[in-house]
């Protein structure tokens, strides 16, 4: 029995419902779900650039002593690769699937400020230009930023870094951080202002509370990489002394305060794909999310968490061991709540009914390599370990397992869950199994062994190494992993292809699931809701309404 | 590509300590991973085994609606919390054993970190040598550590922990080999162009032949003696090497380059790009460019006679 | 339920506040150690600072003064108080210009020493704040001088009192820690 509440014209907006049509409303577009899928098609072709960077790199590294390319451009490959992926590529893939989904999750017609979400996604994409932009500015080597993705000070500083791409990195920084501070305040205010009626935070679907816990990480933690920004900037133009020890400046402020941002901004990136898992897990296992309350909660202390760990960046430095301690035990306590999600999902599974779709496989996949990462990361905190290994491969393994095995595997399984909502079209199954693996093998045969290089000694960020007892070998495997991992790529793009021309069509609500956005047709039409939005009465409205006399509230006290 | 250098025969594998700081972390590191590795073997058993047990085929029951359950809550975060506790133990105790390192006002060794070569003081008897460190088996050196321009990192794997190498912040490390050998070591934080080829070795020989080796390098190197080396000395004199390279008791004093007295007694060359050959140090002079680009050494454009003849002198330099 | 535009603004507040706290943090760190050259006392002239800076403080009240108008409708009175927060506003950035060229001609510069970038730094970056804030206050005056105080929101005009009041409460802080503290360590020295 769904209530015919048609909801109103937002203050100010006219209810263009031809703003569909053409390629020049894309570009003026306001709508949540245009902009939405602009921000995820955007993110993905960065994906593909970044990604070649990296292929680029692993050509260079298969083989000792190579001379594919020079040192000047594998350091800005390096630099191009880390911050392409970080800001161009994860944190609009999230912020585009949050676009999209969050206010249909909530029964909303748009979020709460359309043309400041327009404003936002532009800035965005043309800090990327600008961002690659800086390779044609450079004399023989270009001139891209080659300091590496987190720019450490006074190496980043004019005396050590002559070409402009430190300057183009900095401004680029600012305009894509404005686009993401604007994408955070969306979100809160959408979240806070904007739920169907019944829809309490605590009946929030998890991808919902997940991104709205991220954005407001992003309000908080925005703000520190721009002064860090200003800063660098005003050292490098105007001539000042922030982060020039020779000058009396300090190079450790500015790995405080990037960092400060920088591990917040990590969590960023993990939160909101921890949300894409909490919805395909439970609806694939045919039962709802163990522990909400839990899961919940546990986002809301790693969040608390993530801004006291900065400094794990750090144990290098020689800051003194109690301060290195400090920052060991937050890190270690910030396991506690990753472990109760990891534990919560898996037990969602069990006494279910497993319907191993390909967005499943991909989550099911996250919670093993996202385990990898996340122990792995718990090594890190033993501060004795991070001394060794620490700017070694094993860290580069870490950070591709956590954000490559999670984040990545996340968003994958999103975009087979979420694809027929937004297309009408259902992803070929066939060539997603074939997708899931070839990615799984790929990257799992580059990134695996790249932990006992690490062990072995073997630095990051170099352009090329020694030929040492395995070396060779070792780096020529991750090389065949990444081509791997590329062709994987390339079959996602043929599933895509095919299955918007001529994939099965997906009704509303395919799989069966239970939160709003499927309880209305795929694609939505422009005010999301043609038919009003069904009762909310619990954290699975379709749930409820498909089971009157089993409802989740009924369940609930049932299992009391 | 060129024929690799001998001295990368052996890996310099951070689970292969030769000091006890080295072996106090390579303990904790191994029973972490061990650690680690078994909750991995549980999270994916339960994964798989879920996997097997609930997929949806004919005859498995509807899934079972339930919502959570406190006791595993408890059961999941407490026993965490308490492996966490004794790991959090174990990392401060062996921050100790494996960092014994304090700040002194006279280190043993002095090393000035430099893009992309490391410079390495005896304070205590004024030898200073470059990208090669000698250290005596069985004792403790205390080691300063400072860097001449950007951020890098000291990492010897086999005997120590890393550690960061600041400008405008000097660090500590206590450096010490309890078997003979040679121990490679890199710069571990990217410190521009040439990060990669900023490698060190530290030799660690038994006490007399530590001692041997110090006399040998407080010695100045003998005057050249025969006419091709005295003219490649006039050849260092005359052609701006003595700007940046010193070389004792001659007139070359300067210090922005490595120190050249004993640099036919070295390795490796260019820190650690090429083995000290006579050929391949005509092959760097020639060249420095193929070799190691953007590096500082400029390339003078020698002839071959020139070349050989500056060759013929760095050679006596033992 | 909270007015989005209300909360939109105040979030953007906070994230300013961040922003501003980590160049406060940067400030007080190298005003912590030994410098040469000009300084905060040697350099600074609090009593001058402060009489604009009363200006600034008096201009929240202007504003406040706007805003009970507007919601009454008293369009004489939302002129009033408006121009008169825009005055302020103005002063205070004509004093802080004044205070500029004469460091500028003591060659105390961004370039200088570690005061001069903290300083130039922080109180920069609030002065492009001030003219932002002015900018913003100068639409709402143009808009209620041509008579059509219907096309200003309510939450519009509440948001950019928000920033406004915010802007100077940022300026009571780096009052305090730039222009007051080394009066306060001087005295306790």
């Amino acid at each position: 029995m769904k209530q015919a509440a048609v909801p109103e014209a937002l203050e100010g907006e006219s209810f263009a419902l031809e703003a569909r049509e053409g390629w020049l409303s894309w570009v003026a577009s306001v709508d949540h779900k245009q902009l939405g899928i602009l921000y995820l098609l955007g993110a993905f072709f960065f994906f593909i650039v970044g990604g070649v960077l990296a292929l680029l790199m692993r050509v260079q590294l298969a083989v000792p002593d190579n001379r594919f390319v020079t040192p000047e451009i594998y350091n800005q490959l390096f630099t191009m690769h880390g911050t392409t992926m970080v800001f161009l590529v994860l944190v609009p893939l999230l912020v585009g699937f949050a676009t999209y989904m969050v206010p249909l999750m909530i029964g909303a017609r748009d979020m709460a400020f359309p043309r400041l979400n327009a404003l936002s996604f532009w800035v965005q994409i043309m800090g990327g230009v600008m961002l690659y932009f800086s390779f044609a500015t450079g004399a023989i080597n270009g001139g891209a930023p080659d300091m590496g993705w987190f720019s450490y000070a006074p190496l980043s500083e004019k005396a050590f870094s002559f070409t402009p791409g430190v300057d183009y990195w900095v401004v680029s920084l600012l305009a894509i951080g404005v686009g993401t501070l604007g994408a955070a305040i969306n979100i809160i205010a959408t979240v806070i202002c904007l739920r169907a009626p019944g829809m309490s935070i605590r009946r929030l679907p998890l991808f919902v509370w997940m991104t709205f816990i991220t954005a407001w990480m992003m309000v908080l933690v925005m703000p520190i990489l721009n002064a860090a920004l200003l800063m660098l900037l005003i050292d490098r133009q105007l001539n000042a002394h922030f982060f020039r020890p020779d000058t009396g400046g300090s190079a450790l402020l500015w790995q405080h305060v990037f960092w400060a941002f920088g591990h917040p901004e990590v969590y960023i990136m993990i939160l909101p794909a921890f949300g894409i898992i909490s919805e395909v897990v439970p609806v694939f296992s045919g039962k709802p999310i163990y522990g909400y309350d839990f899961v919940a909660a546990s986002t809301l202390a790693i969040a608390f968490l993530s801004l006291a760990v900065w400094a794990h960046h750090m144990f290098a430095v020689g800051l003194g061991h109690t301060f290195d301690m400090f920052f060991a035990i937050c890190s270690m306590a910030i396991a506690v709540p990753t472990g109760v999600k990891i534990f919560n999902w898996t037990a969602t599974m069990y006494q279910g009914r497993l319907r191993l779709t390909t967005s499943m496989l991909f989550a099911l996949g996250f919670l093993v390599m996202f385990t990898i990462g996340g122990l792995s990361g718990v090594a890190f905190a033993v501060v004795p370990i991070d001394w060794q290994v620490t700017d070694s491969y094993f860290v580069v393994a870490h950070i591709h397992f956590v954000l490559f095995g999670g984040t990545v595997f996340a968003l994958f399984s999103g975009v087979y869950y979420w694809f027929p909502k937004i297309s009408g079209r259902m992803l070929s199954e066939r060539w997603g199994k074939w997708h899931f693996w070839l990615t799984l093998v790929g990257f799992n045969l580059t990134f695996m062994i790249q932990h006992v290089l690490g062990m072995l000694g073997m630095p990051r960020r170099v352009f090329t190494y020694p030929a040492l007892p395995g070396w060779e070998a070792m780096n020529m495997l991750s090389t065949i992993g990444a081509f791997l991992l590329a062709f994987s790529v390339l079959i996602f793009i043929i599933n895509l292809a095919i299955s918007l021309h001529a994939g099965e069509t997906a009704g509303d609500n395919p799989w069966d699931a239970w939160t709003l956005e499927w309880a209305t047709t795929s694609p939505p039409p422009m005010e999301n809701f043609a038919h009003g939005v069904p009762p909310v009465q619990g954290r699975r409205p379709l749930w409820d309404l498909a089971h009157p006399n089993r409802t989740d509230a009924i369940l609930m006290k049932l299992a009391r | 590509m060129l024929a690799m250098p001998g001295p990368y025969s052996a890996n310099a594998f951070t689970l292969a300590p030769a000091s006890p700081q080295a072996a106090a972390i390579s303990r904790l590191f191994v029973g972490t991973l061990i650690f680690l590795g078994l909750i991995l073997v549980l999270v994916t058993f339960l994964v798989i085994y879920a996997i097997i047990r609930y997929r949806d085929r004919p005859g498995v029951p509807e899934a079972r609606q339930n919502f959570g359950s406190r006791k595993l809550e408890t059961i999941w975060t407490v026993l965490p919390i308490l492996s966490l506790i004794v790991l959090t133990a174990l990392t401060a105790s062996t921050m100790r054993t494996g960092d014994p390192a304090t700040a002194v006002d006279d280190p043993d060794l002095r090393i000035v970190a430099h893009q992309w070569w490391w410079e390495i003081h005896y304070p205590k008897s004024g030898v200073i040598a470059s990208n090669e460190i000698h250290i005596p088996v069985g004792r403790s050196l205390s080691v300063e550590l400072r860097s001449a321009d950007v951020i890098h990192d000291f990492w010897a794997p086999q005997l120590a922990r890393k550690i960061d190498i600041v400008p405008g912040h000097p660090n500590y490390l206590r450096l010490e080999a309890d078997h003979p050998g040679t121990y490679l070591g890199v710069c571990s934080e990217f410190c521009g162009t040439e990060h990669a080829w900023m490698r060190f070795q530290v030799i660690a020989q038994p006490p007399d032949r530590f001692a041997e080796w110090l006399r040998a390098q407080e010695a100045a190197p003998p005057a050249p003696t025969s006419p091709e080396a005295i003219q490649g000395a006039q050849i260092f004199a005359d052609r701006t090497c003595a700007n940046c390279h010193a070389v004792a008791s001659t007139v070359a004093t300067g210090t922005i380059g490595p120190d050249l007295t004993h640099i036919a007694s070295r390795r490796m060359l260019a820190a650690g790009a090429l083995e000290n050959t006579p050929a391949n140090l005509v092959m760097w002079l020639h060249n420095p460019e193929e070799f190691k680009p953007g590096s500082h050494m400029p390339n003078l454009h020698l002839s071959k006679s020139d070349l050989n003849a500056l060759v013929a002198y760095l050679e006596t330099l033992k | 339920m909270p007015d989005k535009t209300k909360l939109g603004v105040g979030l953007f507040i906070l994230s300013e506040a961040n922003f501003f706290l980590v160049l406060l943090i940067a400030y007080v760190y190298f005003h912590l150690q030994p410098d040469q050259g000009p300084s905060a006392a040697s350099s600074l002239n609090p009593v001058r600072t402060l009489a604009f800076s009363i200006c600034l403080f008096l201009s929240s009240a202007t504003i406040y003064l706007a805003g009970r108008s507007f919601k009454r409708g008293r369009l004489g009175g939302v002129r009033l108080w408006l121009a008169l927060t825009v005055i302020l506003g103005a002063i205070f950035l004509f004093g802080q210009a004044r205070e500029y060229m004469g460091l500028f001609a003591h060659e105390v510069t961004v370039s200088t020493n570690l005061f001069g970038t903290t300083f130039f730094t922080l109180t920069g970056f609030h002065g492009l704040h001030v003219v932002v804030g002015l900018c913003a206050l100068a639409t709402l005056l143009g808009v209620a001088l041509s008579g059509r105080l219907n096309y200003i929101k309510p939450a519009g005009f509440e948001a950019v009192s928000m920033y406004w009041h915010f802007v100077d409460a940022v300026w009571v802080v780096i009052f305090v820690a730039v222009y007051l503290w080394p009066l306060v360590a001087r005295k306790i020295a």
